[in-house]
């Protein structure tokens, strides 16, 4: 089973937020990049897979500027994966996913792929638009938020979940296809630190895509007032405690009639 | 020139849902010509229902296999209604097979894209859209340029329209044969989303979720009774879909469902990061837990310091009286 992976690299979950000088995007400037949320389950899922499917192998791509693209490359290398690629972003500053789909889609079309993993959505734009622009681009069917990705070598095709708003669908379909990860069989594992050292001479093979114009342009990058904290109800009964309860969320914060 | 706006309809149970509701208020805020499309095995029933919106342009492509053939085969009757109406925008509710629709029309239709929209206007050579990002963390601004542009909306970000009743006129559009990869991909089955008599926990505009505190799934029906109260779904924390109180399909957070209703209750949570995200965006919420530290409280609008097993049997009695239960 050849295995292709896409992560992004995305800030930290400790990053502490803030707009860059131009107001327009979040400063990148000494924001650690990681390998993070559904891309790092993809990744998870992805060496599941690849354990528990004699000659199978894992390609991860990522598309991105540097040093960051690469960082999060290594970091995937380290948890297992055979080879990687960086689909270099230079030039484009967009942050826009249609634009990153056509990337990763230049290279996916030339490498062997039966089965296509991303998470199903950035862990920073959070738009799930790159798995079904995916899907779109190579032409095979697409499926996001998919739960329980598992191979039936009898059937040879993938059997996987989906647990939509209508109710949860339960799907039989073969390869090529693309996939948007909501959940891994298990929690991702963490990199051994051989693996780690090992990763950091990794080659890394790196194309540049063909530039393309986005036409989504980021024009501002705001961060909501910070919460205060919530506003503890005092009381000295449970009912005292549910009928102020119950007043504020009617006539403050206007929730229910 | 612009041309209409394409508003891509969902239907459950004989109804447009609610996220194709609020997408038929944004597009006729827009200000241009709105037409409807839906797909699927009652694709014609939906159309009194959008004229009911005010929405009399209704393109169906009324065919079953496109229910249980992957999202991908609406791509191509759906072009077909774009092309032949020249529109410039398409608008679909904030569930995830509009959000999957969105990005594969971007391309199939070469347009500009963006999810989870919670503002929208038309400016000077396109629109203009604003989002939440990093969980809430933080809201973008974003241009969509050129003559076409999907967009997806945030569940719960928009009212729902006022009626504005009229005779539809419906056009078929043939759905045509599926392509060779999307006809071997195979539904098996649906499973309805278990979830009691109340609403689904992603489409909900009130969510009462439970977590360890509640301390044993024997216990679960407190927070069960205070959601059938509120007309609330119910949600979980990971503590209890992994001790299997409750199946996954109700944990909320980072590895299970995001939700932003208008209100969110939190009973004996903690309020681990994991969990924020994936409800962080909700308009208000309120916490309940015996441990004035927890760091719920910190994003909580709301709090109850105290026993859940006292203050939640207080708060169902309190929701009952006032709303005559
Ligand atoms: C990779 C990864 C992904 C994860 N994804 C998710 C996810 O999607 N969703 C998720 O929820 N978690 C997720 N987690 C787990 C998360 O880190 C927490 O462990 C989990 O959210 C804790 O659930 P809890 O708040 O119910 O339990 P606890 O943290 O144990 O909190 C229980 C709370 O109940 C309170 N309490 C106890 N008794 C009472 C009482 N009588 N009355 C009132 N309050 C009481 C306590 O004070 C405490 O605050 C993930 C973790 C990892 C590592």
């Amino acid at each position: 089973m050849e295995i292709v992976v896409c992560v992004k690299p995305v800030p930290d979950a400790e990053t502490r937020l803030r707009a860059a000088a131009d107001g327009k995007t979040l400063d990148a400037e000494g924001v650690k990049f990681v390998l993070a949320g559904y891309d790092e389950s993809a990744v998870e899922q992805a060496l599941l897979l690849k354990e528990s499917i004699p000659g199978s192998k894992v390609h991860a791509i990522a598309y991105g500027p540097a040093p960051r693209t690469e960082e999060v490359l290594r970091a995937a290398i380290a948890l297992g994966c055979d080879q990687a690629t960086w689909v270099d972003a230079a030039g484009d500053s967009s942050g826009d996913p249609v634009t990153a789909a056509r990337a990763l889609a230049g290279v996916l079309a030339g490498v062997p792929r039966d089965l296509v993993l991303l998470g199903k959505q950035a862990g920073d734009d959070e738009s799930g638009i790159v798995p079904a622009a995916l899907g779109q681009l190579l032409g095979v069917p697409d499926f996001s938020c998919v739960v329980d990705l598992r191979w039936d070598p009898a059937g040879t095709r993938f059997r996987f979940q989906r647990p939509v708003e209508t109710g949860v669908e339960s799907w039989a379909v073969p390869t090529p296809l693309v996939i948007g990860l909501q959940q891994a069989w298990n929690d991702p594992r963490t990199a051994k630190l051989p693996a780690i050292l090992k990763s950091r001479k990794a080659p890394i093979g790196r194309t540049t895509p063909a530039s393309a114009s986005a036409h989504s342009l980021p024009e501002k990058f705001e961060l909501p007032p910070p919460r205060t904290g919530a506003r503890l109800i005092e009381y000295k009964t449970p009912q005292e405690a549910a009928e102020k309860l119950v007043r504020v969320l009617r006539e403050e914060a206007k929730v229910f009639p | 020139m612009t041309g209409p706006t394409v508003v891509v309809g969902e239907v459950a149970d004989g109804h447009l849902t609610g996220p194709t509701l609020e997408a038929i208020g944004v597009a006729r805020a827009l200000g241009r010509p709105t037409v409807g499309f839906v797909a699927g095995a009652h694709a014609r029933s939906a159309g009194p229902e959008f004229a009911r919106y005010g929405v009399l342009e209704v393109y169906v492509a009324d065919d079953a296999r496109l229910d249980s053939a992957p999202g991908g085969a609406r791509v191509g009757p759906l072009r077909e209604v774009l092309a032949s109406t020249g529109a410039s925008v398409v608008l679909a509710g904030g569930t995830t097979n509009g959000r999957e629709l969105v990005g594969r029309i971007a391309i199939a239709w070469d347009a500009a894209a963006a999810t989870g929209v919670t503002e929208l206007a038309a400016v000077e050579d396109g629109v203009r859209v604003r989002r939440p990002i990093f969980g809430g963390r933080a809201t973008e601004s974003r241009r969509l340029t050129g003559e076409r542009q999907a967009i997806a909306l945030r569940p719960h970000a928009f009212p729902s329209p006022a009626e504005s009743p009229g005779t539809p006129h419906l056009h078929e559009v043939s759905p045509g044969a599926l392509p060779a990869p999307l006809a071997a991909a195979e539904r098996t089955g649906v499973a309805p989303t278990v979830r009691g008599a109340g609403p689904g926990l992603t489409d909900a505009s009130i969510v009462v979720s439970g977590g360890r505190g509640l301390r044993g799934p024997e216990n679960f029906h407190l927070v069960e009774e205070l959601a059938a109260a509120l007309g609330a779904a119910v949600g979980a924390s990971r503590a209890v879909t992994d001790a299997g109180w409750r199946p996954t399909s109700f944990q909320v957070g980072q590895t299970g469902r995001a939700v932003s209703p208008q209100l969110y209750v939190a009973v004996g949570i903690s309020g681990a990061i994991q969990h924020i995200v994936g409800m962080i965006s909700s308009r208000v919420i309120v916490a309940i837990n015996s441990d004035a530290s927890a760091p719920i409280f910190k994003v909580a609008d709301y709090g109850v310091v105290g026993d859940l097993f006292q203050i939640v049997p207080a708060l169902t009695a309190e929701v009952r009286r006032v709303r005559g239960l």
